[in-house]
């Protein structure tokens, strides 16, 4: 027995050593703390900045960023640390399907300023009872990206470029004339990224359907294909002009070697390329790149904007946490040196009314932000596809390409998935 | 009892606090979470087997698990025939075998999602504009489809682990003893009979260490399948571990994720420990 006893003893002192160290930093006095935890890693030094500046108006309040790479892993993160709770104070979701699966964390936040200066429409998604559960980050958007040397050399005006058939011409006529304008194709397709098809294609021939609404896409119980032709046509056109083979070209491919090299003339991106074309040309990125929108029938000359991305603040810190963390958002979004922050260090298109929008950094973000402001745009209903349609579709398209599906089997399969996902 | 000791406790703590904490404890959470519908955030019921049951019924795990053995099968079969082929080739007396030694076990030094992308640079790009000089079509596309997808990860894990394997066997081929060659040499037995009836049953633990390695390392490979091919083209070159990987972090279904990880232990284990059992009695005692 006492050897046991003092087995035990040994154990737990190892035990306390390796864990005595944990469980620091409370902060001391007055000191509120307010984490964030976010998934753009892109401005996170810019970001940092913004946070800092703030902290010196505020002294008593103490602002950690954390910034998780790109993509899945956020989502995944954020869950562990919910987990294992260890709660940050404001983290991101993305549209309704993640709100609601945040729903018990995430604080009513329609008493900000923000909330008031956000665009209309933009809190819809999240939105619920009468809650207001998150505040914009930015607005993107994204479409048909093109070389505008290349367009103006052979001869194409990418402003009468409104319905399919005029893509398809102006394609036809680049193809014609790849030789002398040194272009390797007229596309970069990259079918590698699920999403590329997948989310954001489909999202534009799906938006009809849905009355370009998310919240409708968000509670359909399933979906009729209307525009299948359409979408399987456009796949065809960028697909067949493509660098080939286009199921294992990727996202870097397409912006950073294709597109900036100028070995192709268009490809489906959004504006979030911006920072990427400009490390490797910045002169390229500023002078000749344009954007038009993706031609579907009756919904000619329309963009694709929508909100990525929502700030929420959570429940469950203290009051005072709460507080400041509503009290950090307002000061982004409202006062003068977070507005010019936003714009010109973050580079955001901005989602919230009072903002100096001649001062948007880039032409891309310019151009789609004079879509949005004039209201020519096509909602966002991808964030309302349910579980990872969108990824699904995407790999359906995949096997569309490699000739081991129908257009007919992938409508099928997808509209049978989405069912399957709504059960 | 006589050797459990206080020391003997004492000793052991450390290792024993340190596998419960990160291995048995998160595996028997595991297990239990398996049986819920665990998303990450809380579990709100028991479901009993569902899990399981839908495990069964959709495609995509069982087709993960049959591409899973397919690429072990070969996996296991080509990286021992390469390991202790250039095993034999630098045990000879040559004399650039310390130089060739080095050379074959650097690709083990790589990690498995650098050589990933240092393959599918090659894989596409260089086979690509060979395809593109000579005129051969079989260098075109690669990766496109899931039959060069295969190919190419069998290519990758071989060139990245026979030089592993390779030591294993010099171990154990160093350690033959002359004398018996010798005495083999001198009875007329030609070199195809002493390697069949000398060398192969002397190196046959050396089979054991290996096989083990290779089959279980082919069953839980991941990076070199995430950089190389990310599954596609449309997830038929998705391995076990991949889809397990997605089916929790990016469709966000935890618990079912948990119950496929529950199938590929139990897949995992019967396989190794069966091949480990055969081989030890194969073994042969000197």
């Amino acid at each position: 027995m006492k050897k046991v006893m003092i087995m035990i003893a040994a154990s737990l002192t190892l035990a306390g050593c390796s864990f005595s160290s944990g469980g620091s930093g409370e902060g001391s006095g007055d000191q509120v703390t307010v984490e964030i935890y976010q998934g753009k890693v892109e401005f996170k030094d810019q970001f940092e900045a913004l946070a800092e500046k703030y902290e010196e108006e505020n002294p008593n309040v103490n602002i950690e960023i954390t910034s998780v790479g790109g993509g899945n892993d956020y989502a995944g993160s954020l869950k562990t640390r919910f987990a294992s709770g260890d709660e940050p104070e404001i983290f991101s979701v993305a549209g309704p399907t993640e709100s609601e699966s945040f729903e018990e964390y995430l604080a009513d936040v329609s008493d900000t300023a923000s909330a008031d200066a956000a665009l209309e429409g933009s809190l819809e998604p999240v939105t619920k009872d009468g809650e207001v559960r998150g505040l914009p980050f930015n607005q993107e958007g994204y479409g048909l990206i093109y070389n505008k040397r290349v367009f103006e050399e052979a001869g194409v005006n990418a402003e009468e470029i409104l319905s399919y058939e005029d893509l398809e011409s102006a394609v036809e006529e680049l193809d014609s004339q790849k030789e002398e304008l040194g272009l390797e194709a007229v596309f970069a397709f990259p079918a590698k990224e699920k999403w590329v098809p997948g989310s954001h294609l489909s999202n534009v021939f799906m938006a009809p359907e849905f009355d370009q609404q998310v919240l409708n896409a968000y509670e359909a119980e399933s979906l009729e294909f209307e525009k299948g032709g359409e979408f399987q046509r456009m796949i065809d056109l960028q697909n067949d002009y493509s660098i080939q083979p286009t199921l294992t070209l990727d996202y870097s491919q397409q912006v950073e070697q294709h597109f900036s090299l100028e070995e192709v003339a268009i490809i489906q991106q959004g504006n979030w390329i911006y920072p990427s074309v400009e490390q490797m040309d910045p002169e390229f990125a500023e002078e000749n790149m344009g954007i038009i929108p993706i031609p579907v029938e009756g919904f000619e000359g329309k963009m694709p904007v929508g909100i990525p991305n929502y700030w929420g603040v959570n429940k469950n810190s203290g009051e005072e946490e709460v507080q400041a963390s509503k009290d950090f958002i307002d000061f982004m979004y409202t006062s003068e040196i977070g507005k010019e922050a936003v714009l010109e260090e973050l580079k955001f298109i901005p989602a919230y009314e009072g903002f100096d929008t001649e001062e948007i950094a880039d032409p891309l973000s310019k151009e789609i932000y004079q879509y949005s402001s004039e209201g020519n745009t096509i909602g966002w209903v991808q964030l309302g596809y349910p579980g990872t349609w969108g990824e699904d579709i995407g790999g359906y398209i995949q096997q569309y390409l490699s000739g081991d599906m129908t257009w007919d089997e992938v409508e099928e399969k997808s509209i049978s998935r989405w069912e399957n996902y709504r059960q | 009892m006589s050797n459990r000791t206080l020391s003997f406790w004492l000793f052991l703590t450390p290792v024993v606090l340190g596998l419960g904490i990160v291995v048995v404890i998160p595996f028997l959470y595991g297990l239990v979470y398996s049986f819920t519908d665990w998303n990450g955030l809380r579990a709100e019921s028991f479901i009993g087997l569902e899990n399981y049951i839908r495990l069964f019924q959709e495609d995509e795990f069982m087709q993960a698990v049959w591409f899973t053995t397919k690429f072990a099968f070969v996996g296991v079969l080509l990286l021992n025939l390469f390991g202790l082929g250039l095993a034999l080739i630098v045990t000879r007396n040559i004399k650039s075998s310390n130089l060739l030694r080095t050379v074959f076990f650097m690709p083990n030094l790589i990690g498995g999602l650098i050589l990933g992308f240092i393959w599918q640079f090659i894989f596409i790009s260089v086979f690509g504009d060979i395809s593109g000089l000579t005129g051969i079509e079989g260098f075109n596309g690669w990766l496109s489809t899931a039959n060069t997808g295969f190919w190419g990860i069998v290519i990758l894990t071989c060139w990245q682990m026979a030089g592993y394997i390779m030591i294993i066997y010099i171990a154990y081929l160093e350690n033959i003893p002359k004398d018996l060659i010798e005495a083999a040499k001198i009875d007329g037995a030609s070199p195809f009979q002493r390697f069949k009836n000398i060398t192969f049953p002397l190196v046959a633990p050396a089979f054991t260490i290996s096989m083990f390695l290779t089959l279980s390392m082919s069953f839980k490979i991941y990076d070199q399948n995430l950089s190389l091919t990310n599954g596609g083209p449309a997830d038929q070159t998705q391995m076990v571990a991949m889809e397990i990987v997605n089916t929790a972090f990016s469709d966000n279904d935890m618990a079912y994720a948990q119950a496929k990880a529950v199938i590929f232990f139990l897949i995992v284990s019967v396989v190794a420990l069966t091949q480990v059992y055969y081989n030890k009695k194969r073994e042969v005692e000197m």
